[in-house]
């Protein structure tokens, strides 16, 4: 395969795993804030200053008044904000043209579909009403996406190399997001026992990892912080564990037949080095400095993608 | 049979009878062969009818079978208009059409091979040394290259009118990129998906055999000493407007589609970069332009190309198709000796027949088209797309007198036919919703290969969708209908 065409399907794989997280993330913390239970969690404040620390760019100024269709518009729709919705459906699209006589019709069909989907959304129906509708259509579409990813390619390096992307961007994704609510955590704490332990933010962060129903039937209990990041980050039969992503990224390197003897900070060396980390690590070590955690794993990933471009993707 | 009053579909359908209609007879009555068809469209109301075209038209759109239209605020994108009502040609006639289409690009392919060699034909004074020595298309760079195979016009197109006499004329060749393959597989694509009812009462080719034995040809003139050839299409990028069909032809013969900058040329080899480091390549499929291909041989500022790719060509060491140069064959200068041509190198008489043509190279020609400009068609030799044409009925006074002038100004630059009556076919006119009748042409696709040979059973019928327009092309405003080549009745 080109490696050209290689980067855009990691790419095309990235953007729209990347996509459907940030679509996840408005929507449950929008709708799950508005029956809180204490006064912080539910108030819009709250939610739009969640929603920009999670993609990256946190409000700093304490006093500020955030517009509500303002928040949205530019994480839904402004196709001058970079990180919007709208520009990674776009920027997937053109990763799937670059590539698209290596991916199905069928596979290009759908993608097609989506981005016109969101190009011809309506951006004042959306800032109003339609944040519910247009978050559940970019999920599903992306669930689309990944039935087709799976259901109608060749499941041979091109699925390999799509199949990188999306573990790596989830991975780092879940990362994000475990980050943006331990920090809503820290300002909304419970009201009874370990405040900290027991927020209501744990059973939110479950929700925009769609995992919260497998963690109850997983631990039969209450989410709290142990178990949530647990489950989270080292549970490898949970889908969207960090774990699990890892373990993608390895058996995708491996048809890819590219860990061969892997060299000492070859892409496969640091791939394996961090799903060993992450097998053999306790929530305990986690926990004890999760904002730690959270920076060194993004840190390892990030190198991971950038050692990946520079060894396959290079033209 | 009388079409049925009833029948919604055609029952306003203004007809003019000066035109050659190749569904109804002058009385109205329906042709043969349309008969089954008209039966069958006419179980459909309007209503129904433009039901499907708007499906047929998202099912293009939703595929991103596109191109892009620029304006001020936003780019735009839009399908290219598409008809829904089929064009039938019967067995017979496609008989003619094929061997027709043959014989063409292979003594085109003669041609090419003589006039980069000995020159024989011009020697012979077939044809004038002019032909070549004005040709801003000849490429002294080929002069005595053996491509591999032999072969120099591996992929042509062929544009063929049916005019009111009837009979079938050649338009022009396009030997150099021939574009417009795709569509004629969208089109039977989408007929099927919207009318599937349609195709069991037919018995017509399929038109999806075209990719596998576009790679059989490509396969055919593999470079010497090669064992299972490597073969990729190179396409200008993803913006390029044809970029769709260069996406679908490297996906339908599974191969790699390639942007200049995927390749590079060592020792004259030619290679890909992949995720596994450099694979050699063999053969390319080239939608890129002459000038474009090698910064090194052609336009210097070109970033399309390949620095040495034609040094690596020149030493057979891979194979460009169609080759480099070919665009001296297909101007409408070289056309108009296109039966001297065949007769010189095959000894055969044309099977399909050429448009007389008037050199405005020629004194006393000149004096003719410029005493006749109202009634002929002046086009410049060598542009593509439709641009520069004037149609004389169509011209105001003033306007005569313009093209008297240009013409005078570069005799060369120009040729002229009598202006030909484009038969016309029932198209859907949206605006309107209702059939009228639109002038069409035909593409036909004709592969040659090391030994062998394929037409495309069905190629690109092109509408013009302007009422009494003869400009078929899709930079024109042009739409398109499936073609059906029907099999003989067993």
């Amino acid at each position: 395969m080109l490696a050209r065409v290689a980067n855009n399907l990691f790419w095309m794989g990235r953007y729209i795993e990347r996509s459907e997280h940030i679509a996840r993330y408005l929507n449950v913390n929008y709708f799950s804030s508005l029956d809180a239970p204490n006064e912080l969690s539910q108030s819009r404040q709250f939610v739009l200053r969640s929603f920009l620390f999670m993609i990256g760019e946190p409000e700093i100024d304490p006093e500020k008044v955030l517009e509500e269709e303002k928040v949205l518009f530019n994480i839904g729709l402004d196709p001058d904000s970079y990180y919007s919705i709208i520009n990674n459906v776009k920027a997937a699209r053109e990763n799937a043209n670059g590539a698209r006589d290596l991916i199905s019709t069928e596979l290009y069909e759908a993608i097609n579909k989506f981005y016109h989907f969101v190009l011809n959304y309506n951006p004042e129906y959306f800032v109003k009403k339609g944040l519910y509708d247009y978050s559940m259509n970019v999920m599903e579409r992306t669930a689309i996406l990944r039935g087709k990813i799976r259901g109608t390619l060749l499941h041979d390096e091109v699925y390999s190399i799509i199949m990188l992307g999306v573990n790596i961007e989830r991975a780092t994704q879940i990362i994000r997001i475990i980050n943006a609510k331990y920090h809503d955590a820290l300002l909304a704490q419970g009201s009874y026992g370990d405040k900290m332990g027991n927020s209501f933010e744990w059973s939110t962060l479950l929700k925009c990892a769609e995992s919260y129903d497998m963690m109850r039937r997983f631990y039969r209990k209450t989410p709290n912080i142990i178990c949530t990041l647990e489950f989270l980050v080292l549970n490898g039969t949970c889908p969207r564990s960090v774990m699990n992503s890892m373990n993608q990224v390895s058996k995708h390197l491996h048809e890819l037949d590219l860990d061969k003897n892997p060299k000492k900070n070859s892409s496969a060396f640091l791939a394996g080095k961090l799903r060993s980390e992450i097998e053999f690590m306790n929530v305990e070590d986690i926990e004890q400095d999760v904002k730690l955690f959270i920076q060194r794993i993004l840190e390892q990933l990030y190198n991971i993608s950038k050692r990946m471009e520079e060894e396959f993707f290079k033209y | 049979m009388k079409t049925d009053p009833t029948n919604s579909l055609f029952s306003s359908y203004p007809q003019k009878t000066e035109l050659f209609d190749e569904v109804f007879e002058k009385d109205g009555s329906t042709k043969a062969i349309y008969e089954k068809l008209l039966c069958l469209y006419g179980e459909h109301s309007i209503m129904d009818y433009v039901n499907l075209n708007n499906k047929a038209k998202s099912s293009f759109f939703n595929q991103g079978i596109t191109f892009q239209v620029y304006d001020k605020e936003k780019t735009q994108e839009k399908i290219f208009p598409f008809d829904l009502f089929p064009r039938i040609i019967d067995t017979d006639e496609w008989d003619i059409i094929e061997s027709g289409a043959i014989q063409r690009s292979r003594a085109l392919n003669l041609f090419l091979q003589d006039i980069y060699h000995d020159k024989k034909i011009i020697k012979d004074k077939v044809v004038p040394l002019e032909l070549l020595s004005s040709s801003a298309n000849y490429l002294h760079q080929m002069m005595d290259v053996n491509p591999p195979g032999g072969i120099y016009n591996h992929i042509s197109g062929t544009d063929i009118i049916k005019h009111s006499d009837g009979n079938y004329y050649v338009l022009e060749d396009n030997i150099r990129c021939p574009s417009g393959v795709s569509y004629v597989i969208c089109n039977r694509t989408a007929l099927k998906r919207a009318l599937f009812g349609v195709f069991n009462h037919y018995n017509a080719y399929t038109v999806t055999d075209y990719a596998e034995n576009l790679l059989q040809i490509l396969e055919s003139v593999k470079p010497h000493g090669v064992d299972n050839p490597n073969c990729v299409v190179i396409t200008p990028g993803m913006f390029n407007s044809a970029y769709y069909e260069h996406s679908y032809l490297a996906k339908a013969m599974g191969v790699e589609l390639v942007e200049g900058r995927d390749l590079f040329v060592e020792n004259n080899f030619v290679y890909m970069k992949t995720i596994n480091g450099p694979e050699k390549v063999d053969v390319i499929y080239r939608r890129i332009d002459d000038a474009f291909l090698d910064p090194l041989e052609f336009r210097p500022d070109s970033t399309l190309g390949v620095p040495g790719l034609f040094a690596a060509y020149q030493k057979g060491n891979v194979c460009l198709a169609n080759a480099p140069g070919t665009g001296v064959a297909d101007d409408k200068a070289v056309y108009t000796y296109m039966p001297d041509i065949i007769k010189y190198y095959l000894g055969e008489d044309p099977i399909l027949n050429n448009v007389h043509t008037y050199h405005c190279s020629r004194p006393n020609e000149l004096k003719y088209v410029l005493e006749n400009v109202d009634k002929l068609v002046v086009k410049p030799v060598d542009e593509a797309g439709g641009y520069g044409i004037s149609i004389g009925n169509k011209l105001s006074k003033a306007e005569i007198k313009q093209v008297q002038e240009q013409v005078k100004k570069e005799p060369r630059k120009y040729v002229a036919q009598s202006i030909l009556s484009l038969s016309v076919h029932p198209t859907y006119i949206d605006e309107k919703e209702s059939f009228e009748q639109r002038h069409i042409d035909l593409r036909t696709f004709t592969l040659l290969g090391k030994d062998s040979e394929f037409v495309l059973r069905g190629g690109l019928t092109r509408v013009a969708l302007q009422e009494g327009n003869l400009i078929v092309n899709s930079s024109q405003g042009g739409g398109s209908k499936d073609t059906w080549v029907l099999k003989k009745d067993e």
